[in-house]
C-alpha cells in the first residue's frame, strides 16, 4: 500500500516491521482493530526505528504523527523522550506542544509522566519555571479534581522544593473559594503544610510514613510543632466547615492537622457540638467527631454509643454495619 | 423527559426509603461537587426505585434480575473485532482479553476453551527482554504484563502456562525494582504502586526467585530481594493522617479504560501488594491505621446510590465496586473472622444490599454489559469490574490453613470462599456469581494451577 512514509524518500532506507498479530499460527486472535491504514504504517516504522534505536529528527516526527492518533501509546512517549534528550531538543518547545495536547485529552496518563520527565532535567530546567503553575490552573479550569495534574503537582512542589511559595497556596485557596468540598485541593494544602520536606529520603504521603518503627496511628505527627501554624490552619478549616458542614474534606483534614501536631479530637469538642444540637444535626461529621471523642474518656463510652447509634439510625444508616462495628468495639472496650 | 417526571413516582413495593430518599442532610451551599452529585442522583432514582423503562424481571425486593444471557453474549463479543476507532485501546489488548475472560468466569462460562486464541493473540507482545507489551512492538509493561499472565491462568494448561519466559520475566521485573523498594511500570516509565501490584501478583503466580537478577538497579543499590524495602515503600504510599487516607500514586491498573477517563484507585491496589505477601492480621496491624483505614473505606458508600466511590466528594462509580469493595472481604477476613479461621467472617462491615442495589439496579446496560453509572455507555472495563464487586458482596472470602504454595506467598493461596447465605441478601438466586479469588481476581483454581505449575517447574539461577 502506497502511504505517506513509503512513499517518502526520507524514509526509503528503513524496512516498516508489520503488525504481527499472531494470526500465522492459523488461530484467530482476540480482541482484533480495524486499524487505519495510516496507523498500521506509522506503527510499522515505529517498530523498525525503534528496534534500530534511532534517535533522528525523522523518528522524533513519527513519534508525534504516532501520539496524534493515539495518545494513549505508552511505549512512543517514552521513545519521543528519549530522542529529545538524545538530539538535546528545546524542551520549553516541547511543552508548549504538550500544554495543547493535554488540554485535548484531559484525561490521558502518560502526557504527565512525560511532563515529568522533561521537568526532572536539572540542565534544562535548573530551576521552576513560573509559567507550569498557570498551565495547572488552566487545567484545573477544565477538571479541578484531575488526579494526574494534582499528583503531578505534588512532585513539582517536592522537585522544586515549592512548599513555601506563595503560589501555591494560593491557588490551592483560589480553588477551595470556587468549590470547598474539591478534597484534592485539600490534599494539597496538607502536602504543603505537613507533607514530609527531606528530600534525601523517598516521598512519603506524610512524615514517618516508612518508618516501620513508628506505630501506624503516630504516622503524620512533626518532631516540631508550630502551634501558630497548627492554630491558622485549624481556623481555616473551621472557617470551611461553616460555609458546609456536611463536607467531609474540611473536618478530615482538621484530623490531619491535631495528628501532625499531637494533639488529641477533645479540642474541638465545643465547636463539634455546635452542629449537634437536639433536633437539629446539621452535621453527620460532627457527631462521628463527637463519638471519637466521648469514645477515648473513660465514663463516656455511653455517650460514645449514643452518637453512634444516632449515625446509624438517622444520619448515615447505609453505613449501618461500620457503625455497630464501632459500637461492638467499645463495649468490647467496656467490659 | 420521561425520566425527570419518573423520579417523583412512587418506588416499586420492597425497597427501603433509604435507597429512594435523598441523604437525611444536604448543606444549602451549591458548589459544582453539589451540582455533578444532585445530576447524578436525578439520573440514579428512577432505576433505585425500579421504574425506569428499560428494568425487568423484578424480585420481591424490587431488585431487577441480572441480565445474564445479555452480559454474556456482550462479552463473548468484546473478545472479537472492534471499529477503527478504538485505536485508542490498541496499548491495552491484553486488558480487552483479560476483562472479557474474567467476566465470562465469573458468568460461570468455560475460558479454557478460548486457549489457542489467547496463546495467538499474546505470543507477538511478549519480548525476549521480559515481559508483555500492550502490542506487538511495544515495550513490556507491567500491567499488561499482569493481564496478560492473568488471562493466560484462566485458559489453564502447559502449553498456556509454558508461554510466559519466566526466567526473562523474572530478569526484567528485577530491572523495574527501585532502591526505594517500588517498581517501574516499565523501563523508562513511571514509579507507583500499580507498578508493586502487578509485580507481586506476577512474582507470586509464577514462583518467580525472589533474589533480584544480577546487574538490576536495586541490586547496586544495596537491596537483595524483589520484596526488600517494599513494607516501607508501601507505607510510604499511604497517607493516614490526611483528608483521603488513599495511596498517593494508585490509578488505573489499565493504561486506558477503553478510552474513558483513567480512575484513581484506591487502597485495593496497595493492599493487595501488601497482602500477595503476607497473612492480613500482620499486615494490616503492623503497617496500617486500621481505625483510620476502615472509616475511610466505610465512607465511600453513600445513600441513596448504594454504590462506592473512590475519594471523598467523588461520584459513585461502579468500577469501585471492586477497586473499594473488593476491600472489605480482606479486611472482615481480618477484623470480623477469627484468627486462622476457617469459618467465613460473622458480621459484614458494609452494606452489601446498598451494593447490590446499585449494580442490579443501576449498572445493567440495556444490550448486556455494565457501566460507571446511569447515562454511561457500558464497556468491558467496568463490565468485569462491577461483576467482580457483585460476586464479591456474594460471597464469604476467608483464610485457611492449607495452600497449595510450598514456599513463599502461602496466604495468598489460602484464600477459600463460600456463597453469602444472610437472610439480608437482595438478589436472587439466578443472579449469582462465581466467587473469584480475593487477591487474583481470577478464579480460585486457576490462580492454584498456575502457582502448582509454576512450582514445579523451578527456575533455575
Amino acid at each position: 500500500m502506497e502511504g505517506r512514509y513509503s512513499t517518502d524518500p526520507e524514509w526509503a532506507s528503513v524496512t516498516p516491521i508489520d503488525l504481527d498479530d499472531g494470526s500465522s499460527s492459523g488461530a484467530m486472535p482476540l480482541a482484533t482493530i480495524a486499524y487505519p491504514a495510516e496507523y498500521l504504517e506509522a506503527t510499522s516504522y515505529l517498530r523498525a526505528v525503534m528496534a534500530a534505536n534511532e534517535m533522528s529528527e525523522r523518528a522524533l516526527d513519527l513519534t508525534k504523527d504516532v501520539i496524534s492518533m493515539n495518545p494513549a501509546h505508552y511505549t512512543v512517549w517514552i521513545y519521543r523522550a528519549k530522542i529529545l534528550f538524545a538530539l538535546d531538543k528545546d524542551l520549553n518547545e516541547e511543552l508548549n506542544w504538550l500544554n495543547d495536547v493535554s488540554l485535548k485529552y484531559l484525561k490521558n496518563y502518560q502526557i504527565w509522566h512525560h511532563r515529568q520527565v522533561l521537568l526532572s532535567s536539572k540542565t534544562h530546567f535548573p530551576t521552576f519555571p513560573p509559567k507550569e503553575a498557570d498551565f495547572l490552573m488552566e487545567m484545573f479550569a477544565q477538571d479541578s479534581k484531575n488526579y494526574h495534574v494534582w499528583t503531578y503537582r505534588h512532585w513539582l512542589v517536592r522537585h522544586f522544593r515549592l512548599w513555601d511559595q506563595p503560589r501555591e497556596l494560593e491557588d490551592v485557596e483560589f480553588l477551595l473559594k470556587a468549590d470547598v468540598r474539591n478534597n484534592s485541593a485539600w490534599n494539597h494544602r496538607y502536602m504543603l503544610r505537613f507533607g514530609p520536606r527531606d528530600t534525601s529520603l523517598p516521598d512519603a504521603g506524610m512524615v514517618n510514613a516508612g518508618d516501620l518503627s513508628t506505630a501506624p496511628t503516630e504516622k503524620g505527627r512533626l518532631s516540631i510543632v508550630d502551634e501558630d501554624l497548627i492554630d491558622g490552619e485549624l481556623k481555616f478549616a473551621q472557617e470551611a466547615i461553616l460555609r458546609a458542614p456536611e463536607n467531609r474534606s474540611p473536618w478530615w483534614y482538621a484530623r490531619g492537622v491535631l495528628r501532625a501536631a499531637g494533639r488529641g479530637l477533645a479540642e474541638w469538642e465545643g465547636f463539634a457540638s455546635g452542629f449537634v444540637s437536639e433536633g437539629a444535626v446539621k452535621s453527620s461529621h460532627a457527631v462521628e467527631w463527637l463519638a471519637d471523642v466521648f469514645a477515648e474518656r473513660a465514663g463516656k463510652e455511653a455517650e460514645a454509643v449514643r452518637m453512634l447509634t444516632m449515625l446509624k439510625e438517622e444520619f448515615d444508616p447505609i453505613r449501618k454495619n461500620y457503625w455497630d462495628y464501632r459500637i461492638r468495639k467499645l463495649d468490647q472496650a467496656v467490659a | 423527559m420521561t425520566s425527570a417526571m419518573k423520579s417523583d413516582s412512587n418506588p416499586r413495593p420492597g425497597i427501603p426509603a433509604l435507597f429512594t430518599q435523598p441523604p437525611p442532610i444536604r448543606d444549602p451551599l451549591i458548589t459544582e461537587t453539589i451540582d455533578l452529585q444532585n445530576a447524578t442522583l436525578e439520573k440514579c432514582l428512577p432505576f433505585l426505585k425500579g421504574i425506569h423503562s428499560t428494568q425487568k424481571d423484578f424480585n420481591d425486593h424490587g431488585v431487577p434480575a441480572l441480565q445474564r444471557d445479555l452480559h454474556i453474549s456482550y462479552l463473548y463479543d468484546a473478545l472479537e473485532d472492534y471499529p477503527e476507532g478504538f485505536v485508542a485501546m490498541d496499548a491495552s489488548r491484553p486488558w480487552i482479553v483479560y476483562w472479557a475472560l474474567a467476566g465470562l468466569a465469573m458468568m460461570g462460562e468455560e475460558t479454557t476453551r478460548f486457549r489457542e486464541r489467547v496463546i495467538t493473540t499474546l505470543r507477538p507482545m511478549q519480548n525476549p527482554t521480559g515481559g508483555f507489551g500492550g502490542g506487538h512492538g511495544q515495550t513490556s509493561h507491567l500491567a499488561g504484563s499482569y493481564a496478560a499472565v492473568l488471562s493466560l491462568a484462566m485458559v489453564g494448561g502447559e502449553e498456556a502456562f509454558g508461554l510466559v519466559d519466566r526466567h526473562a520475566m523474572w530478569q526484567w521485573i528485577g530491572r523495574l525494582k527501585q532502591p526505594d523498594g517500588g517498581f517501574r511500570v516499565c523501563e523508562g516509565g513511571e514509579e507507583d504502586v500499580r507498578g508493586a501490584y502487578c509485580a507481586m501478583t506476577l512474582i507470586s503466580l509464577l514462583d518467580l526467585p525472589l533474589t533480584l537478577a544480577p546487574g538490576s538497579q536495586a541490586r547496586e543499590a544495596g537491596l537483595e530481594s524483589l520484596t526488600s524495602g517494599l513494607p516501607e515503600y508501601l507505607s510510604r504510599s499511604l497517607r493516614c493522617a490526611d483528608t483521603r487516607l488513599q495511596a498517593k500514586h494508585l490509578k488505573e491498573v489499565s493504561p486506558v479504560a477503553l478510552g474513558r477517563r483513567p480512575m484513581a484507585h484506591t487502597p485495593f491496589v496497595l493492599w493487595h501488594a501488601f497482602l500477595s505477601w503476607g497473612p492480613p492480621e500482620e499486615i494490616f496491624n503492623r503497617h496500617m491505621d486500621i481505625p483510620m483505614l476502615v472509616s475511610w473505606l466505610s465512607a465511600r458508600q453513600s445513600a441513596p446510590e448504594g454504590g462506592l466511590s473512590g475519594r471523598t466528594n467523588k461520584l459513585v462509580d461502579g468500577c469501585y465496586s471492586h477497586w473499594v469493595g473488593g476491600c472489605w472481604p480482606l479486611l472482615e477476613s481480618s477484623l470480623e473472622g477469627k484468627p486462622d479461621s476457617t469459618e467465613p467472617p460473622a458480621n459484614s462491615l458494609f452494606s452489601r444490599e446498598g451494593l447490590t442495589r446499585y449494580i442490579l439496579g443501576c449498572c445493567q446496560g440495556n444490550d448486556g454489559g455494565l457501566r460507571d453509572k446511569p447515562g454511561k455507555h457500558v464497556d468491558s472495563y467496568h463490565t468485569c469490574y462491577v461483576m467482580a464487586g457483585l460476586s464479591a458482596a456474594q460471597n464469604h472470602h476467608y483464610r485457611t490453613d492449607s495452600s497449595v504454595a510450598s514456599n513463599n506467598f502461602a496466604s495468598s493461596f489460602s484464600w477459600k470462599s463460600s456463597p453469602s447465605r444472610d437472610p439480608a441478601n437482595v438478589f436472587s438466586r439466578g443472579d449469582r456469581l462465581e466467587p473469584m479469588h480475593p487477591l487474583y481476581v481470577i478464579p480460585h483454581k486457576a490462580a492454584e494451577q498456575m502457582r502448582l505449575w509454576s512450582e514445579a517447574q523451578p527456575l533455575t539461577i
